[in-house]
């Protein structure tokens, strides 16, 4: 008996018992909620006990999962992911009584992308992920988020198509839909081809890279802002993930295949994600082209393909997540009751509520890269990596993103800290649970900054594929 | 008995008409329906290949294609009725308050 896959089991019953309480307690209930809540935290629980077992690493169902230390890592990430896109809109009435349920549907995806070893899994994973974001995306009820939801679906449904007739093409080529059971070198080549750069196109347009971004912003302004916060954090983990394991586990021998194009297209997508996010005026799509950018930053630890790339990018996703974590949080409490926040509305925060200038100050450094916050950390790992792996073009286009991204993410706290024109506005209040997300999230990129080493253990002992080297 | 290459060419065939239709058409219903149609030719593709390699796997791959093809028609048509209740017209150029 091995309970490896008891923290997705535990999210499935967590789905059935939320829905129940959404149905028992009226409709709008705050016991849903809780229900959700008290999920994340037992399946968080037992992932933790499943890292210390000694039955790990395990293959189930004919290899079609793998639990190992790199899934429980994901898990992780997505359990922190979900509980804080569940605390930031924590019982709040604009997102109908679904919200929970939603939100722990789209976990339990991501928490299946991580432990995929085979192409049903590897879909199944993909839509399990998609298909509730497209509800939360368009949840709202109003005219920009059905909007939101409608492109996201449009563009999720198509590609979707490419990743799975790349997927079909590869199982012409190769016979098998198991990942480690590709056999590269024996291949049909122009089947073998093009079913890789179809479903590399299609798990890339789930990342967000720059040739397939322009659903990001749009999709990320409309959609409510916990929505957006899971996205920006969940999805981005769920889909690097899957990227990493498909790539790492069915072409790690073969990586000229691939290592070129996605060095070329994650250069590209740190320039190109940063220079757009200066010209924004909108918070909350300038936060969609950072994630842009950060999603070039991950695609850096793939493309340079050996053990620090792994490690760099499984430790980037922490710091990228906590920083969104805490900037949302903050564009929640200032926004209030409207749904999303221009670069104006900030003017004078600093002096209305120091502290949340103080918090998105933090966020927004880390995301920046400065020294001290988890952001430089992570981005440290991922030169090193690029570098390395003989491919300092990677790490110069780093640096070359992360210098434009500094000038965007400062904007906004030019605006913060100057004098606002005089007009007295009402208090900020600040909800219990977002608040602890915030408080959470800013210590945690602080701690990341200061001390990494524990975090960075559990990233090297998880990002230990054999193959690599 | 048919060529294996003919049924993987008409499924090549339907999944470019269906990728150009997402590009080209306006009105999302069209739209959504050219994107199932790239789904359905992965399928046909998948059954194809496991007919020819004598395997169950391509043809699991296929059905829990179509099952979670009907899971997306029902979100989606869902989401597009209530955007066509917003404005009572349905053309994706309409649909831009969001500039990208």
């Amino acid at each position: 008996m091995t309970y490896a896959l008891w923290p997705e089991y535990s999210v499935v019953i967590g789905v059935f018992v939320t829905m129940i309480a959404v149905m028992v307690f009226n409709r709008r209930s705050i016991q849903a909620y809780w229900v959700g809540l008290a999920t994340i935290v037992v399946s968080g629980i037992i992932t933790i006990a499943d890292w210390s077992s000694k039955s790990l690493p395990v293959a189930l169902y004919g290899h079609a999962v793998t639990v190992d230390a790199f899934s429980l890592v994901v898990n992780g990430l997505v359990l922190v992911a979900a509980a804080g896109a569940l605390m930031i809109g924590w019982n709040d009435k604009r997102y109908g009584p679904d919200f929970p349920v939603l939100v722990l549907l789209a976990l339990l995806g991501m928490m299946v992308l991580g432990l995929a070893n085979n192409f049903v899994v590897l879909f199944i994973g993909i839509e399990l992920l998609s298909l509730p974001l497209y509800i939360l995306a368009a949840s709202r009820g109003t005219g920009e988020s059905g909007e939101a939801g409608l492109k996201y679906l449009l563009l999720g449904a198509f590609s979707s198509g490419i990743l799975l007739f790349g997927l079909a093409l590869l199982y012409g080529a190769s016979g098998t839909l198991v990942f480690t059971h590709l056999d590269p070198a024996h291949m049909i080549l122009p089947l073998a081809g093009a079913g890789l750069a179809l479903t590399v196109v299609g798990l890339v347009f789930k990342l967000g890279i720059v040739p397939f971004h322009m659903w990001i912003p749009d999709v990320y302004e409309g959609s409510p802002l916990p929505v957006t916060t899971y996205m920006a954090f969940g999805t981005k983990v769920g889909a690097a993930a899957i990227l990493m394991r498909f790539l790492f586990f069915g072409f790690s021998l073969d990586a000229g295949w691939w290592g070129p194009a996605l060095g070329y297209l994650a250069v590209l997508t740190m320039v190109v994600g940063n220079l757009l996010a200066l010209a924004q005026k909108d918070l909350k799509r300038l936060l969609a082209y950072s994630g842009i950018a950060n999603a070039g930053y991950l695609l850096v630890g793939i493309s340079a393909h050996n053990m620090f790339g792994a490690r760099a990018l499984l430790f980037y996703l922490l710091p990228y997540g906590l920083a969104v974590l805490a900037a949302f949080a903050v564009i929640q409490f200032v926004a209030g009751e409207r749904d999303s926040l221009s670069l104006d509305d900030l003017t004078g925060l600093a002096y209305r509520s120091p502290w949340l200038a103080a918090f998105l100050t933090v966020a927004m450094l880390s995301l920046a890269g400065i020294p001290l916050t988890g952001g430089f950390v992570g981005k440290f790992y991922l030169i090193q990596a690029a570098l390395f792996a003989n491919q300092p073009g990677l790490a110069i286009g780093l640096v070359v993103g992360a210098m434009v991204g500094l000038a965007a993410y400062v904007r906004p706290l030019q605006r913060a800290f100057s004098k606002a024109a005089g007009e007295s506005s009402e208090p900020i209040r600040w909800p219990v649970a977002g608040s602890i997300v915030l408080v959470v999230a800013v210590v945690a990129t602080i701690g990341l900054g200061v001390y990494p080493a524990p975090v960075v253990h559990i990233v090297n002992h998880s990002a230990a594929f054999y193959w690599l080297h | 008995m048919i060529p294996l290459n003919w049924i993987v060419g008409l499924g090549a065939a339907l999944f470019a008409i269906g990728a150009v239709g997402v590009m080209v058409r306006k009105n999302p219903l069209i739209m959504f329906m050219a994107a199932e149609m790239m789904w359905n030719a992965a399928a046909l593709v998948f059954v194809a290949y496991a007919r020819s390699f004598h395997a169950m796997s391509g043809q699991v791959m296929a059905f829990i294609i179509i099952g979670t093809a009907a899971a997306e028609v029902g979100i989606g048509l869902a989401i597009i009725v209530s955007v066509y209740h917003h404005r009572h017209r349905l053309d994706i150029d309409e649909v831009s308050q969001l500039k990208g």
